[in-house]
């Protein structure tokens, strides 16, 4: 019960801050930064919460979830940016983004991970 | 001769210094035999670490290549070998136009980065003092003695025109590579 009143409170704290798009997320963000590491992300693109060198091959997807579009022309929503990174080449066939072979799940992970992380 | 008062200071900073690092090899000790530190792929090093490490890295490989003769870099034989050694070696662990690296190399600690932007970030004998001699407890090999001299500056010589090169031709000048000899098309560029 305590905890309950609690998270309610944490909620409506929340709620103050302005938009909180993190509710609506899908999927667990924290797994999803694991995955990122792991599928070599960080490789070509500067991501917030995971650490690596200055690299500017990719671009940065810090603030990602500030974004109106992903990928150039699709609109950014999480469904998007999981079909983004699942298949790069279905929404932009030049682009030089590989597909690295990402699962449904580590794709989601990712998605949320990107658009809830912080600076 | 100090006065009794500056001796007295004297002494109870150096006793200060000498308990103060037996404390830290103390505590140092501790944390290495208990296993605190996480050695695992999953776990990142910590940004500042990440940074002076790299810097270190960077000093350390301008320093020791400011020696190296670099000898005429970019005929087309020359970029088309490096090309085929490319295919061969790095883009397992490093990717290439169009395609990432296999999963050995997508899950390594620190990752290999790609290498389009290689030729922007260190000069040619930089970059063949990195592929000749790898860099330690990174994962990048040494190929002193698995390449020869000549393939080395090959590869150098294909870093070099990497930037330019799409999915489409990285895939045309690697297509010949297992055979016996590359041809010389000169399509290379």
């Amino acid at each position: 019960m305590k905890a309950r009143f609690l998270f309610c409170a944490l909620a409506l704290l929340a709620g103050c801050q302005g938009k909180a798009p993190a509710n609506s997320v899908r999927g667990d963000p924290e797994r999803g930064r694991l995955a990122l590491a792991q599928h070599a992300c960080r490789a070509c693109h500067m991501i917030p919460g995971l650490t690596g060198p200055e690299t500017h091959v990719g671009r940065s997807l810090a603030g990602l979830a500030e974004r109106r579009f992903i990928a150039g022309s699709l609109p950014n929503n999480q469904d998007s940016l999981v079909r983004w990174i699942r298949n790069p080449q279905s929404v932009d066939p030049r682009t030089a983004m590989p597909n690295l072979g990402v699962s449904e799940r580590d794709a989601l992970d990712m998605s949320a991970w990107l658009l809830t992380a912080k600076e | 001769m100090p006065s009794t008062r500056n001796r007295l200071i004297l002494k109870t900073a150096a006793a200060t210094l000498v308990l103060a690092g037996l404390a830290a090899a103390i505590t140092g000790f501790v944390v290495l035999r208990a296993g605190w530190y996480d050695t695992t792929a999953t776990s990142q090093h910590l940004q500042p670490v990440y940074t002076v490490l790299e810097l270190g890295m960077r000093y350390s490989v301008r320093n020791h290549s400011s020696e190296v003769k670099v000898p005429p870099l970019g005929a087309p034989q020359q970029v088309l070998r490096g090309a085929a050694v490319y295919s061969a070696q790095c883009a397992q662990c490093h990717g290439g136009p169009g395609f990432a690296q296999s999963k050995i190399g997508q899950s390594m600690q620190p990752v290999p980065g790609p290498l389009v932007d290689a030729s922007a970030r260190w000069q040619p004998r930089e970059l063949y003092w990195i592929t000749k001699h790898g860099i330690k407890m990174s994962g990048m090999p040494a190929w002193q003695f698995h390449l020869s001299e000549a393939d080395l500056w090959a590869v150098v010589s294909f870093m070099g025109v990497l930037p330019a090169l799409s999915a489409r031709d990285y895939a045309r000048v690697t297509a010949g590579a297992n055979g016996p000899a590359a041809p010389a098309t000169g399509a290379a560029r």
